[in-house]
């Protein structure tokens, strides 16, 4: 009986499993055959890189890789220093900011209203600043998507930390700094962890703002690269489509196995402390 | 440690997010408000002219938006409670058996690390009438082909069938981790208590993954709110403005036919809509995080 | 481990900062472009330029909302990011009245009349008789594409008019395949898969006082038929078509040539779009013109540089050189040249094509007309509209706009 409730609970699990990962790999299929979709087979032979490498060759693929390495990364950076702090002082008792829970809700805001609303203000913004050539607009735009979370998410874990291991250290005579960078810190490490990760994935696959602030080809996201492989007078090459989008997928999932443990820690711990 | 070290310390943790905020927020807000009282077009070679309220009247009389709006709260609905209900079912079945649970999380994680264009065209390919894989094995089972796209009676749905695909493993994650948390003494002693399986998810599952539900649900209405790619790139809108979307909306006056003044209104009642939808979570979660609440 | 990932990242971000530090100097033109072929095509013939001038030519292909999007943003600056830009011909209204372009006379470059007469005057502002404001780039222009197997085993020829059109799909629908396929998503699309055959039964957008005469006779005829056409056949996307009629499960579709036509290999026949509506109407020109056209941007730093550089690509050599990797020509003495056009069978159709061609309407809300037409049109195709109804509501849409 038991033997059965368990058998069938996986072969539910394994429905799942499939309807979920079927279209990626059709996707690495589209992305490995040579010829069009009609020849192609639910178990196709032969497979060919031609599309990968063409990919790199061609489109020059390596360049928007790198740029949104150095976008994200450049953006995480800013959003976990400056959120952390702001996090840490919104989440501590003994800190009494005045208008703490206005800010709180201006944080939520920014995540709540729609991107496409200031994504035009903004860009004229940046134009008049005259950043536009560089990537500062971009990076500051994915600070902005992230920001709110980071700091709501952190929230919860600053407020977990018991008052007495702050008091014992500011007995000892730790600096205001020392305490926040030594002592806290390092106790909310999980959840930091997991807001890093799921701040990853949506910096990795940000458009809207890149396609307004993105000026040269130099500076292309995979996103935007992405974007462009679909054209309206010509046909769309699936094998190209197909291997952008296998490769853009690889940097992510790389984090999501290796790192899964971390962010399966925090969120559980950031479950337990809303 | 004397208060007034502490208050700088204080503010100088406070700054950077301020200064951030006021740069990033402030300025296209009022700009934005501001625009929308005006006939604002981009390329035009006189300034642009105050016109009260004309562009909000406009937008609310005009029959596409009105669609736009349905279409988008008809999604919302239907996209928050599938994959909310969907990503807690596969949770708690996960949670329940033992081998594999390693390799499930992963695997089911990957349709939301996708980019969203990539999303779009991949299922366009699958779609496809004639060389989608869906048509060829529902072709195997004697039905089809089906029009997915072009269909008035499809259309919508295949885009909300495609957001669930791509979002159900997300609100799986959250939920998930959330169920680990629960402690098993609180199991335990429902089980002392007799207490049968749906009664113990009533009374002590669901009241603890609660905070963890409505994040879910607060994350997707935000987002799946905000549809665009997929209906830009799969139906542009159609068949008969049954996929247009608000953002799809704002996008096509605003930014493609740079009516920044027409566009701008359509995005303030677009934050109405958002904020009347969302007001009850926020307020909820100014409530939930008070000063040190300890569990 | 930390302490790694930290220093990583302010590497990255020190460089992200910097990189775009460098600015844009006197040794480089920048090109906004439809990505795609047309970019291939110029980065095949680009070094000869390069070497010529000492210059760096940097080619951004984007999709063509977002093209359009960055054109409009980026001309309102002082200096441009963008010396040259691409631009699809219903744009060219709304450009060239905003003064995105230099005017070419300005900078020297002469309207050479070896470029086909319909895509010059494209460029021309007012439309065919201003001034000159971009060259044509790419002279593409609709097609009729066919299956001839298919039509020869229903014993019909190449069909002149949409009666025929349709008398031959709904006999090829009896034989058990698509008889027509139309592009009808919303938006673009059915707007340029309908506006041929509206123009065919003698129909206009507009008429002379740009009041739009949409519900009209001939639109509702054409819409009848195009719904007709729907029912003899299907409605499918760009890549279903040309697997479709290419392996002979639907007889006929229109078509832009890129599609069907890859270098000296056609997937299927083709034809100029018929000229007709009913058998025994006037002949029109039918075939919907779809070039892109480059200008010189107005606030250029670099515009006489950038005026060079439209010459040589638009030039008889570097076109006849972009045909190999995907580029169409716009200049009559290329596609009459004997040598190409005994490799590229589809060159004389494809001029024919051209100078019979038919621009979409002149106007600077062009996008925003064809945005309201093609939702009215859907929604008669998809039923949820009468023909009557959907072209009432198409027509005071589009007055709308034009206010």
């Amino acid at each position: 009986m038991n033997k059965l409730i368990t058998g069938s609970k996986y072969a539910i699990l394994a429905v799942v499993l499939l309807s979920t990962l079927f279209p990626v790999y059709w996707m690495t299929v589209i992305a490995t055959q040579a010829d069009s979709l009609a020849k192609v087979s639910l178990v196709p032979s032969a497979p060919t890189w031609k599309h990968v490498i063409s990919i790199f060759t061609v489109e020059r693929y390596m360049l928007p890789l790198a740029n949104s390495f150095m976008v994200t990364a450049a953006s995480l950076l800013i959003v976990l220093v400056f959120g952390l702090s702001c996090a840490y002082v919104l989440g501590r008792r003994s800190f009494r900011v005045k208008f703490r829970n206005a800010l709180l809700v201006w944080v939520l805001l920014v995540r709540v209203l729609p991107p496409i609303a200031f994504a035009l203000p903004l860009y004229i913004l940046m134009n008049d600043a005259g950043l536009l050539s560089t990537k500062l607009p971009v990076i500051l735009a994915h600070v902005l998507i992230n920001l709110p979370f980071v700091i709501w998410f952190m929230l919860a874990f600053f407020s977990g930390v018991p008052e007495e291991i702050e008091e014992s250290a500011r007995v000892d005579g730790a600096s205001e700094f020392t305490i926040f960078a030594k002592v806290i810190v390092p106790l909310v490490v999980p959840g930091i962890a997991a807001v890093t990760i799921l701040s990853f994935m949506d910096s990795w696959n940000e458009y809207l703002y890149s396609v307004i602030f993105i000026q040269s080809p130099d500076s292309f996201t995979v996103p935007l690269k992405l974007a462009t492989l679909n054209s309206e007078q010509e046909l769309t090459e699936w094998g190209k489509v197909a291997s952008g989008g296998m490769i853009s997928m690889i940097p992510v999932l790389l984090t999501a196995v290796f790192m899964q443990r971390h962010l399966m820690n925090g969120l559980t711990a950031g479950a337990v402390k809303e | 440690m004397s208060l007034h070290s502490k208050r700088r310390f204080q503010w100088l943790m406070l700054t950077p997010v301020l200064l951030l905020l006021f740069g990033l927020t402030v300025f296209p807000f009022m700009y934005t408000v501001s625009n929308s009282f005006t006939d604002y077009y981009y390329l035009a070679s006189e300034s642009k002219e105050f016109v009260g309220l004309r562009n909000y009247v406009q937008v609310l009389q005009d029959e596409v938006f009105l669609q736009a709006v349905w279409n988008t709260v008809k999604f919302m609905l239907l996209a928050v409670t599938t994959e909310t209900v969907l990503g807690l079912a596969i949770a708690l079945l996960l949670e329940s058996v033992k081998k594999g649970l390693r390799f499930f999380r992963v695997a089911l994680l990957i349709p939301s690390l996708l980019p969203p264009v990539t999303v779009a065209l991949l299922w366009q390919m699958m779609l496809s009438n004639h060389n989608g894989i869906i048509n060829h094995m529902l072709a195997f089972f004697g039905a089809g082909p089906f029009n997915f796209l072009m269909d008035i009676n499809t259309a919508f749905y295949a885009i909300l069938l495609i957001d669930i695909w791509q979002w159900t493993p997300f609100a799986f994650l959250l939920l998930y981790a959330a169920l680990q948390a629960v402690s098993r003494s609180q199991y335990e002693a429902a089980l002392v208590d007799g207490a049968g399986r749906i009664s113990t998810f009533i009374h002590i599952t669901l009241p603890n993954i609660l905070p963890s539900l409505m994040l879910v649900i607060l994350l997707r209405t935000i987002d799946s709110f905000r549809l665009f790619d997929k209906v830009n790139i799969l139906t542009g809108g159609g068949p008969a403005n049954s996929t247009t979307t608000i953002t799809q909306y704002i996008y096509r006056h605003g930014v493609y036919n740079l009516q920044i003044g027409y566009g701008a209104s359509a995005s303030m009642i677009m934050v109405l809509l958002v904020l009347a939808f969302t007001v009850f979570y926020i307020m909820r979660s100014l409530g939930g995080k008070r000063y040190g609440r300890n569990h | 481990m930390k302490k790694g990932i930290v220093a990583l990242l302010s590497v990255a971000l020190m460089t992200g900062m910097l990189a775009g530090c460098q600015s844009k100097g006197n040794d480089k033109l920048v090109i906004a472009a439809r990505g795609g072929s047309h970019v291939a095509a110029m980065e095949a013939v680009k070094a000869t330029f390069e070497q010529e001038h000492g210059v760096k030519v940097e080619i951004i292909g984007l999709e063509a909302a977002d093209l359009k999007q960055k054109i409009a943003l980026d001309a309102k600056n002082k200096k441009s990011a963008y010396d040259l830009i691409m631009a699809d011909d219903p744009w060219m209204p709304e450009f060239s009245e905003a003064g995105i372009f230099k005017k070419l006379s300005d900078l020297g470059v002469q309207a050479d009349p070896d470029f086909e007469e319909s895509s010059l005057a494209l460029g021309k502002h007012p439309y065919g008789t201003g001034e000159q404001y971009a060259l044509p780039f790419s002279g593409n222009v609709q097609l009729f594409f066919y299956n001839k197997d298919l039509l020869d085993r229903n014993g019909a020829t190449v069909p002149q008019s949409w009666e025929e059109v349709l008398q031959r799909a709904e006999k090829v629908k009896g034989s058990g395949s698509a008889g027509y396929i139309i592009r009808g998503q919303q938006g673009n699309p059915i707007v340029s898969d309908f506006l041929p055959i509206f123009w065919a039964y003698g129909g206009q957008v507009f008429d002379d006082q740009w009041k739009a005469t949409v519900h009209s006779e001939a639109g509702v005829k054409a819409l009848n038929t195009y719904k007709s056409l729907l029912a003899a056949g299907e409605n499918y996307e760009t890549t279903d078509i040309v697997s479709a009629v290419s392996e002979g499960r639907a007889a006929m579709a229109l078509g832009w040539p890129s599609w069907f036509i890859s270098g000296e290999e056609a997937k299927a026949d083709y034809a100029p779009i018929p000229s007709k509506g009913d058998a025994d109407g006037q002949p029109v020109a039918t075939g919907m013109i779809g070039n892109w056209m480059m200008g010189v941007t107005a606030n250029s730093q670099n515009a006489e540089l950038a005026a060079q550089f439209l010459t040589f690509i638009t030039s008889s050599d570097s076109q006849k050189q972009m045909v190999a990797h995907g580029g169409v020509p716009s200049r009559k003495s290329v596609y009459l040249d004997s040598e190409l056009s005994a490799k590229y069978k589809h060159f004389p159709v494809q001029l024919e094509a051209l100078q019979n061609s038919v621009a979409r309407p002149r106007t600077t809300k062009w996008s925003r007309v064809e945005e309201a037409l093609g939702a009215e049109l859907s929604a008669a195709i998809a039923g949820t509209k009468s023909v009557e109804a959907a072209l009432t509501a198409a027509n005071q849409a589009i007055d709308q706009v034009m206010q």
